[in-house]
């Protein structure tokens, strides 16, 4: 009763300092041992394959955006390369197993994203953001106009390969989200570990006090061109994931300048800085319009098409980006952990 | 009449926060460090400013601005508000562009000081407005004063290579050390932009310490840190000089401080340096005191009027 | 062999064009200057107000009372953005700010389109696309028109700032917003009477440009064509926002042009990004924009 005053003054820990490793455990035996055996393929291929690329582009971008504070508009370009790499390498390279397409398709996106990240050597803030627009629409052009990306299909349209690593082929729903669960646990792995490192302290470093990380030595040229590549590969690896394991087809017209901000929707919703805000965020974007359908159908009856669908998912998503700035700019994730805390309060006062 | 009760003033000030001689008490002790001894513009300048002039658009900020630091002074650089001090201490750390001059570091001169490799010259400073890094922990921000010295590429930091591990863990120690010798242990995990302001402060003070600098500059470390917590930072300052026989630029317009923590002072009106000399005869220049306390200026106005 | 009468030709197309990005560029230059908020909502704007004023005029509305209505409609968004957005977000960094008006862009162009559907609307303003003949070069009759609204719109801008109280007051708080607070200026009516300035620009933009192109859903795109206009020109100036719209224009016409063909057409939708990103590597703050020193 008298320990209200006392438990505010808990310590604020860093999220990623602490990793709940028992919780992850949990997620991935949940992901793993349960979810392919009793999910239908609905769920697997429309709503968890799709939030697991959304997430790791999420990641990205927050590795960029939410760490080391620049901020792209881009994102999708990125996305877009990675996919169309990762398809000519299988293309072109054949004896090239999957994995390495995957790998190498990464890598050619972290160096576009580089060239592209150039410019945050002398620009700030809208200035570079609205640089990283030139990225969003040179590729989309680039892959329209040259037949080669596509291998001249008509209008830049390719189908993806057979995912298929050594004898197993993941062709089934179930398969393919396997697959993207497994690349998005060892990315998010990688990525944290990289965050706790020197290279994690320079990204916040040069986001919070750039004249003061350059003082201490940081290395300002190489940290931002690291998170430039860095992000740029998480995002270029999700682009496959979203070409080769969700939508099977895609045409450069489906990475536009709507999928770049839904991106950076995730982050905002989901919580800047944090791995575990990509994952919220993305899932958050990933189901709110299939609810909003249902509601809308269930409310209104036939009136609610999908044109009115669209449009009140714009304002409703406009919305809550707007209401998140103002009311809690940490997102999701910091909503979610001031309710886990308050009930740990209400318990511990009870007991 | 007036000046004269504000040479009073100003010493009774000095008197009530410091016991004079206190800095000196302490150098007793400690014979390693001995810059009371050091003749300035000798040899052993640590940091030197050879005529330096500074101007934004109209406004000149700094005009043939000379000074000498000693190996192991705290030099005191104060001034009214607008006088120029930040913008010296910015063009030591290359900040900005001096229209003229140089910066010496012992043998070192340069036209515009390389910001980059500040730390690898041994230089650390402190921002006038908090500069801490927000979203790190308090001793990530510690840790993080010795960016400089990690230089493994990211691929050896992701493997976890034994370089990256070795660099690792000396710069945790090192940052421990600071941590402790600030007395910053309670708060080491709290996210630095929770702390309250005279904490960060601190942190901020451990953030250039660890790197070990040669020279420390440190802009206004004391503006709004209460009384008890002035006297316990500045206690720190000492201690980190005949600790780690730093070298201390401190800009303060704190009388009482700067009279009890400092070898030397230089002051600054207009952007220029008016007078420069121990404390003594600091405490009872004219200029000084007419600058510092604008009586000339007010004279003009009654005048007007 | 080389056609100096299609060149000057390419060349006024591309600069009365450029005025048409000048006039929407100077929306997000007025709150720029003001409240140091990039408004990616300009281009939502500008849809809505289009939308609007199109979907009166076909409900039967004559046209100077749907225009009236349209203007009040602006005023009363503008307002409440204000409100609703600003006012709580104030003292937020700008980029948290422009996060915002990317939401807000989503929300007026949803409203806009559930209000009056998303097909396509004419807009005719009863100004002729029939070219003149002035001297052996084709102009434009309609871009003449346009470049001359967009004059007058800038000129009463111009006189406004210059002569009247709240004018005196927008610049003031351009000027520094920390001393215009001292003396009492209160920022929120400022911000108000500069939304709604950006409003009224939105929609005289967003009458010229439905006219151009039809009323519809990709009329909020105009603010991608704005947006290097700004860059080139720098965000705090109008007369950046002039010079960098004519550029832009002439650049791009020439360059889809002349430099095109060799690329298989299209360059248009990123040419004008190349040039202003070239032209910040060497003035990083634009052509006209406040070159700062930071200070620490
Ligand atoms: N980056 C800058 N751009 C423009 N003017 C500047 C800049 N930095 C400093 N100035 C001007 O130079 C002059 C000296 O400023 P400076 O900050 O060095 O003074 P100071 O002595 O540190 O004052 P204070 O005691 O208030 O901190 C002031 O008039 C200031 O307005
Ligand atoms: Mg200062």
């Amino acid at each position: 009763m008298t320990t209200i005053t006392e438990t505010t003054v808990a310590p604020t820990r860093l999220s990623w300092l602490t990793p709940n490793l028992l919780g992850v455990a949990l997620l991935l035996l949940l992901g793993y041992g349960l979810v392919p055996w009793i999910g239908s393929d609905y769920l697997m291929d429309a709503v968890l394959t799709p939030f697991l690329a959304l997430a790791l582009a999420a990641i990205g971008l927050n590795v960029l955006t939410g760490y080391a504070g620049q901020v792209s508009l881009g994102s999708a370009a990125f996305l877009a390369v990675g996919a169309y790499a990762a398809y000519n390498l299988n293309l072109r390279l054949p004896s090239l197993p999957l994995l390495a397409d995957i790998v190498l398709a990464g890598a050619i996106a972290a160096a576009v994203g580089i060239v592209f990240g150039l410019p945050s050597l002398r620009l700030r803030g809208f200035y570079l953001a609205v640089s990283t627009l030139a990225a969003q629409f040179f590729v989309q052009w680039a892959l329209t106009k040259f037949g080669w990306f596509s291998n001249d299909n008509a209008s830049g349209v390719i189908d993806a390969p057979v995912i298929r690593i050594g004898s197993l082929s993941f062709t089934s729903a179930t398969g393919r989200y396997v697959f993207s669960l497994s690349i998005v646990a060892v990315a998010t792995a990688l990525t944290a570990r990289l965050l706790a490192s020197q290279i994690g302290r320079n990204f916040i470093a040069v986001r919070d006090h750039e004249v003061a990380a350059k003082v201490i030595g940081v290395p300002l040229l190489r940290t931002k061109l690291l998170a430039f590549g860095i992000s740029s590969f998480l995002i270029g690896v999700a682009g496959v994931l979203w070409a080769f394991a969700y939508l099977r087809t895609v045409e450069p017209a489906g990475f536009n300048l709507d999928r770049s901000f839904q991106i950076l929707f995730i982050i905002i919703i989901g919580g800047l800085a944090s791995l575990r805000g990509a994952f919220i965020g993305a899932a958050f974007i990933v189901v709110f319009p299939l609810l909003l359908s249902r509601l809308g159908a269930a409310l209104l009856g036939s009136v609610f098409d999908s044109g009115v669908l669209e449009m009140s998912q714009r304002i409703v998503i406009g919305a809550l980006i707007i209401a998140f700035l103002i009311a809690e700019p940490r997102g999701l994730v910091a909503l979610i952990d001031r309710a886990v805390a308050a009930a740990r309060r209400l318990r511990s006062s009870q007991s | 009449m007036l000046l004269s009760a504000l040479t009073t003033s100003l010493d009774v000030l000095a008197l009530e926060t410091w016991a004079p001689g206190t800095a000196r008490q302490v150098l007793d002790t400690e014979p390693a460090a001995a810059p009371g001894a050091q003749v300035s513009g000798g040899p052993r300048a640590v940091l030197r400013l050879a005529n330096i002039s500074l101007s934004f658009g109209g406004l000149t900020a700094l005009r043939d601005v000379d000074l000498d630091v000693a190996e192991g002074e705290i030099r005191a650089v104060i001034g009214p508000n607008g006088a120029g001090k930040s913008s010296l201490l910015n063009v030591v750390s290359g900040l900005y562009r001096p229209d003229q001059g140089e910066v010496w570091f012992g043998d070192h001169a340069f036209r515009q000081v390389p910001t980059a490799q500040l730390a690898r010259l041994g230089v650390a400073r402190t921002f006038q407005n908090l500069a801490l890094f927000n979203g790190l922990s308090a001793f990530d921000n510690v840790l993080i004063g010795l960016a400089h010295r990690v230089h493994t590429g990211f691929i050896r930091q992701l493997v976890g290579s034994p370089a990256a591990r070795r660099i690792e863990a000396e710069n945790r120690a090192a940052a421990e050390e600071v941590i402790g010798f600030l007395h910053l242990q309670e708060v080491r995990d709290r996210i630095a932009g929770s702390l309250p302001y005279g904490l960060q402060k601190r942190v901020e003070l451990a953030r250039a310490l660890v790197a070990r600098p040669k020279l420390l500059l440190l802009d206004e470390p004391f503006a709004g840190v209460t009384l008890s917590g002035k006297q316990e930072l500045a206690q720190h300052v000492r201690g980190a000089r005949d600790r780690y026989g730093t070298t201390i630029v401190l800009i303060e317009h704190d009388i009482g401080i700067v009279m009890g923590l400092s070898d030397h002072i230089a002051v600054l009106d207009y952007g220029r340096k008016i007078a420069d000399g121990p404390p003594a005869e600091i405490k009872t220049n004219q200029a000084v005191i007419d600058a510092y306390l604008g009586v000339a200026h007010e004279d003009e106005t009654e005048l007007a009027i | 062999m080389f056609d100096t009468q299609f060149l000057i030709e390419v060349l006024v197309g591309g600069l009365l064009s450029g005025v048409m990005y000048s006039l929407v560029a100077i929306g997000f230059v007025l709150i720029y200057k003001t409240s140091g908020v990039l408004n990616f909502a300009q281009g939502a704007m500008l849809l809505f107000a289009a939308l609007t004023f199109v979907s009166l005029v076909e409900r039967g509305t004559p046209f100077a009372l749907a225009l009236l209505a349209t203007l009040a409609i602006m005023v009363a968004l503008g307002i409440t953005i204000e409100r609703a957005v600003l006012r709580p977000l104030i003292n937020q960094p700008p980029i948290t700010l422009f996060m915002a008006t990317l939401g807000l862009s989503y929300v007026i162009e949803g409203a806009a389109q559930l209000l009056w559907g998303t097909q396509v609307h004419g807009l005719e303003i009863g100004v002729s696309d029939i070219p003149f003949d002035i001297a052996g070069v084709f102009i434009s009759r309609f871009d003449l028109f346009a470049a001359a609204v967009a004059g007058s719109l800038v000129a009463l801008f111009t006189l406004f700032f210059r002569y009247t109280r709240t004018g005196l007051a927008f610049r003031a708080v351009a000027d520094d917003q920390f001393a215009a607070l001292a003396v009492g200026l209160r920022l929120p009516r400022v911000w108000a009477a500069v939304w709604t300035a950006a409003g009224i620009v939105a929609l005289v933009a967003g009458l010229l440009w439905g006219a151009r192109l039809g009323v519809q859903f990709s009329l909020s795109l105009v603010v991608l064509k704005a947006l290097p206009v700004l860059v080139l020109g720098g965000f705090d100036s109008i007369t950046g926002a002039i010079v960098g719209g004519l550029l832009i224009g002439a650049i791009e016409k020439l360059a889809e042009v002349y430099v095109g063909p060799f690329f298989g057409g299209g360059i248009e939708a990123w040419a004008a990004y190349v040039v202003a990103l070239a032209l910040l590597l060497v003035r990083p703050s634009g052509l006209f924009g406040q070159k700062l020193v930071e200070r620490v």
